[in-house]
């Protein structure tokens, strides 16, 4: 049958939709390759993959924390083929400010995975409760320094939350922003932190190496993989935050899509494939189906409102080098350099004859308008459709004749399609040849 | 020990599985490595749904086989169109597209192939023998240490462009202000983004990359084809009259090996500095054979007899930093074996295979698992060995390219260029920015600014800055902040001597002609 369709696809275009789904599925990641989330979506894209019978390709569409994959996958075209990887992310964006889109812009699949914050300390550290942390910070406000994800982001919410429900400033611990839970890890052996603020998978590796130590998990009650590490509320502190990630579409979906895609995924979610792999990698699981999902996502998405627009926080997002500290100190470096370099007449042009004719620069030209058309019109026509001509006009410009040139064109294009789109997974543009 | 390692071995050599994943992998590893736009990290991405099929040995055999190749294979398209397949052979794409063009690309290949595997198994010795050591050095590393290291990698690339530094330095600042653009890591604030939504992402350093030395290059060529018809590289000798087996085994292997077996003597203490660097910075997590390259480039044009070959030509420089790149590879693993901490990008997603395959990282592996770990060993010699056979016939296929006519040939790359700008983050906005930065590389090639450094800048301006304004919030004051540990001195000092080398060796240059002046 795909056959069939295939054959459609190449001669009319078969847009037909009588079978979802009938091409390959996109799922975007909203963070990099190698990260927990993209583990997960790997593992989810791979095991959907077997149960839909289409390829699932994972594309990590990275950038403003978040918020480039989230919008990527949000205002996709509703038809099924683009799913996201949603993470908590989407319930903070939008009330620190950085964009207008939030969870009503996707319709909830599935949520497959809770994990609680914790906080860390060197295996050495002096605190070994809660309530000692708690005495230090007391004692030394801003004295210590903890890391774990960016200014505002998850983990630093976590933590500044714990401060503020202790009756403390966000700002008595000094966060040194980070790019991960990875990076920031790596500076507590080194003692270029004091404290980590991430989830327990992420710390899961260094904890077993003896190199650090959890102080507390901000969890209801003790994970199963971790039954030695203590929860907040155990020590007395009321406060929990907990990340999670799930599957959404964008809003707009039809029902007949939603008819195969949530048993399939409920299906994947709840396989023994899947399980065993949450429990290896610490994660925790959790399968919520879109009614319940949609719940939690509204609670946790007032909770975020509460937090990030109180006054408390809004001292939280500054720090201490401004955004344009860096590119200034370049700028004037490159200035000196090019003053310098003038000077000295190190710019100079060396070879005084080494001029083209006119005719190079109209090729010159044209090189740079083939490359414009492909970027205007290969979305609409394909890639085939435009690089193709290109490959042809050049050939031909230089030379070939015009029989050759179109057939080798023709080949080197197919050839590169079916390497790129056939081996590596890079679903290049299609055009009207294929939806 | 020896009960583990008998056992990796029979687990390694007696199962064809095993061994027909690592040939898989070093032919995919080649592939991916040689075509500009598709990095060995993103190879190893696409691996892991792989992997569920595959037992732990295997996938981890996959990988070290995937980026061993990849890793060379990325001077194969340096060598026959001056577009690097991967950042990590930046340094050196001038110098071996240079001897390209002198003496055809098998034998500069040839001789990058064998110093690559020499110090691949280098790099796999100092993982087996000293991972536990090198680990705990590599996490007295903070802020302020990487902030002085990632600064003395950049120096590196300013000391080693060819005529005046400044030129060097020009390019490099243009490159770390490139890096500024989109969304700030430590502020999370859209620089220098003009509203554009794509540009928060940041300029991707492979659409940069394929613009500067692919897209300027076609340029170059479509520019020059009307004129003199030289050729791209320079064809290697034919003669006629011989045996098949002469033909077709002895002369394509001398071709690639014919001279370099020696090298390998006469270049020992120097490519075994090479690697040593490399193997110690690939340690480093957050560096890895990137800035080998260009540290090993500086290092080799400082000690070399013909520094003034660099940039030109250099097989020296060629040797250098291609075995430095290798060597760091393993080096990756160190950190990531003992602490579960990556040591470069493709680590970080090893771990994530590992632990789906209940291999955990961490200093217990080597008691717990040491059967895996003996076979990872393993795998790291058995696949730097098999980059022999497959190098040499990628070479040959390299080879036989550059024999198509370059009316053919430019279009072709032309077509490359686009498709290996967008297939990163499949994004036409990557095309335009390849368009953008071809043009910039065809006007500071014309005023004899390096390439390289642009790329070297756009790669780390980001780290550098994150671990500029860490440094500085960590501390209270700038001066312990960068000061206040022991080894962010010594790199300090390191990094100025190595900044203000120019200005020195100028100076002390100066001071020696007056006194010549003055003597006669």
């Amino acid at each position: 049958m795909r056959f069939v369709c295939l054959g459609f696809l190449v001669f009319a275009g078969c847009r037909s939709d009588s079978s979802y789904p009938s091409r390959p599925i996109l799922l975007v990641v909203p963070w990099a390759a190698g990260g927990g989330t993209d583990r997960v979506a790997r593992q989810v894209a791979a095991l959907l993959e077997q149960d839909l019978k289409v390829n699932v390709n994972v594309q990590n569409a990275t950038g403003g924390e978040g918020v480039t994959g989230h919008s990527t996958g949000a205002f996709a075209k509703p038809d099924g083929y683009t799913l996201t990887l949603m993470t908590i992310e989407i319930n903070m964006l939008r009330w620190r400010g950085r964009t207008k889109m939030s969870y009503k812009d996707f319709t909830p699949v599935i949520l497959l995975n809770r994990d609680a914050a914790g906080i860390f300390v060197r295996a050495d550290a002096p605190w070994k409760s809660l309530k000692e942390l708690d005495a230090e910070i007391a004692r030394n406000p801003g004295g210590l320094r903890a890391s774990g994800t960016a200014i505002g982001g998850i983990w630093h919410v976590a933590l500044a939350g714990w401060l503020i429900a202790a009756g403390r400033q966000p700002t008595d611990i000094t966060w040194v922003a980070s790019t991960g839970a990875g990076p920031a890890l790596q500076n507590l052996p080194s003692r270029g932190v004091d404290l980590v603020c991430c989830s327990l998978p992420e710390a899961k590796t260094l904890m077993r190496a003896g190199e650090i130590r959890c102080v507390g998990v901000m969890a209801p009650e003790r994970r199963v993989q971790f039954p030695d590490v203590p929860t907040f509320k155990e020590q007395g502190v009321d406060w929990s935050m907990v990340g999670w990630r799930g599957i959404g579409v964008p809003r707009g979906t039809s029902q007949r899509v939603l008819h195969v895609l949530v048993p399939a995924l409920e299906r994947v979610v709840k396989s023994e494939r899947f399980l065993a792999y949450m429990s290896t990698e610490g994660f925790g699981p959790a399968c919520e189906p879109p009614a319940q999902f949609e719940q939690s996502l509204e609670q946790t998405d007032a909770r975020m409102k509460d937090l990030l627009t109180s006054r408390a926080f809004a001292s939280i997002s500054k720090g201490q080098f401004g955004a344009m500290a860096f590119p200034s100190i370049l700028g004037v470096a490159l200035g000196a350099a090019l003053l310098l370099a003038l000077l000295t007449g190190a710019l100079k042009k060396p070879e005084a004859g080494a001029g083209y004719p006119k005719e190079a620069w109209l090729r010159f030209g044209e090189a740079f308008l083939a490359l414009a058309a492909y970027a205007l019109l290969s979305g609409t026509l394909g890639f085939l459709l435009t690089a193709g001509p290109i490959a042809f006009f050049f050939m031909w410009r230089l030379g070939t004749r015009a029989l050759v040139a179109a057939s080798i064109a023709a080949a080197v294009v197919l050839g590169f399609y079916g390497l790129f789109a056939g081996l590596f997974r890079v679903p290049l543009p299609r055009g009207f040849l294929g939806g | 020990m020896g009960d583990a390692l008998l056992e990796a071995a029979r687990d390694l050599f007696l199962d064809p599985r095993v061994l027909g994943v690592i040939l898989a992998s070093a032919v995919y590893g080649i592939f991916i490595g040689s075509i500009p736009g598709l990095t060995a990290t993103m190879a190893v991405a696409l691996l892991v749904p792989v992997t569920f099929y595959l037992t732990p040995l295997e996938a981890l055999a996959a990988v070290v086989t995937l980026e061993a190749c990849a890793i060379f294979a990325g001077d194969i398209p340096g060598a026959l169109i001056r577009m690097p397949g991967t950042p990590s052979s930046a340094a050196y794409t001038d110098d071996l597209y240079a001897l390209s063009r002198q003496r055809g690309p098998s034998w500069p290949l040839g001789v990058s192939l064998v110093f690559s595997v020499a110090s691949g198994i280098f790099g796999a010795l100092v993982l087996i023998f000293l991972a536990k050591p090198l680990a705990r050095f590599a996490t007295s590393f903070s802020y302020a240490e990487y902030f002085w290291f990632y600064l003395i990698g950049l120096g590196c690339a300013v000391v080693v462009s060819r005529g005046s530094p400044l030129r060097g330095m020009l390019a490099l600042f243009l490159g770390l202000l490139f890096s500024t653009v989109g969304m700030s890591s430590v502020h999370s604030q859209p620089r220098f983004t003009f509203g554009r939504e794509e540009l928060e992402q940041g300029i991707n350093f492979i659409p940069a990359m394929i613009g500067l030395f692919g897209f300027s290059e076609v340029l170059r060529n479509l520019m020059a084809m009307g004129g003199p018809a030289g050729e791209t590289v320079a064809k290697e000798r034919r003669t006629g009259g011989e045996g098949l087996w002469r033909r077709w085994v002895i002369r394509p292997w001398m071709s690639v090996f014919g001279n370099t077996l020696p090298l390998l003597w006469v270049r020992k203490f120097q490519a075994l500095l090479a690697s040593c660097i490399g193997a110690v910075i690939g340690i480093l997590p957050g560096a890895g054979a990137d800035i080998a390259a260009w540290v090993s480039y500086g290092v080799s044009k400082k000690i070399s007899k013909k520094p003034e070959e660099y940039g030109k030509g250099s097989l020296e420089g060629v040797i250098d930093s291609g075995s430095a790149n290798n060597a760091a590879l393993a080096g990756a693993w160190v950190p990531t074996l003992v602490f579960g901490i990556p040591g470069d990008s493709i680590t970080a997603i090893v771990i994530g295979i590992m632990m789906m395959k209940n291999v955990r990282p961490g200093p217990r592996i080597f008691e717990e698992q040491a059967a895996t770990v003996y076979g990872l060993y393993l795998v790291f010699i058995l696949a730097n060995l098999l980059l022999i056979p497959i190098g040499f016939l990628a070479i040959k296929a390299g080879s036989k390219l550059i024999k198509v006519p370059r009316r053919i040939l430019i279009p072709a790359i032309l077509v490359a260029c686009i498709i290996g700008s967008f297939s990163n983050n499949l994004s036409l906005f990557d095309v335009w920015m390849m368009m953008g930065f071809g043009l910039l590389g065809f006007i500071l090639e014309r005023r004899q600014i390096p390439l390289g450094p642009v790329v070297l800048g756009i790669v780390l301006g980001g780290p550098l800055e994150e671990k500029f304004i860490q440094t500085m919030t960590a501390a209270k004051d700038p001066w312990t902040a960068l000061f206040g540990r022991p080894i962010a001195v010594v790199l300090a000092v390191l990094c100025l001597a190595l900044w203000l080398s120019p200005l020195l060796s100028r100076i002390v240059r100066r001071g020696r002609s007056n006194s010549g002046a003055s003597l006669a």
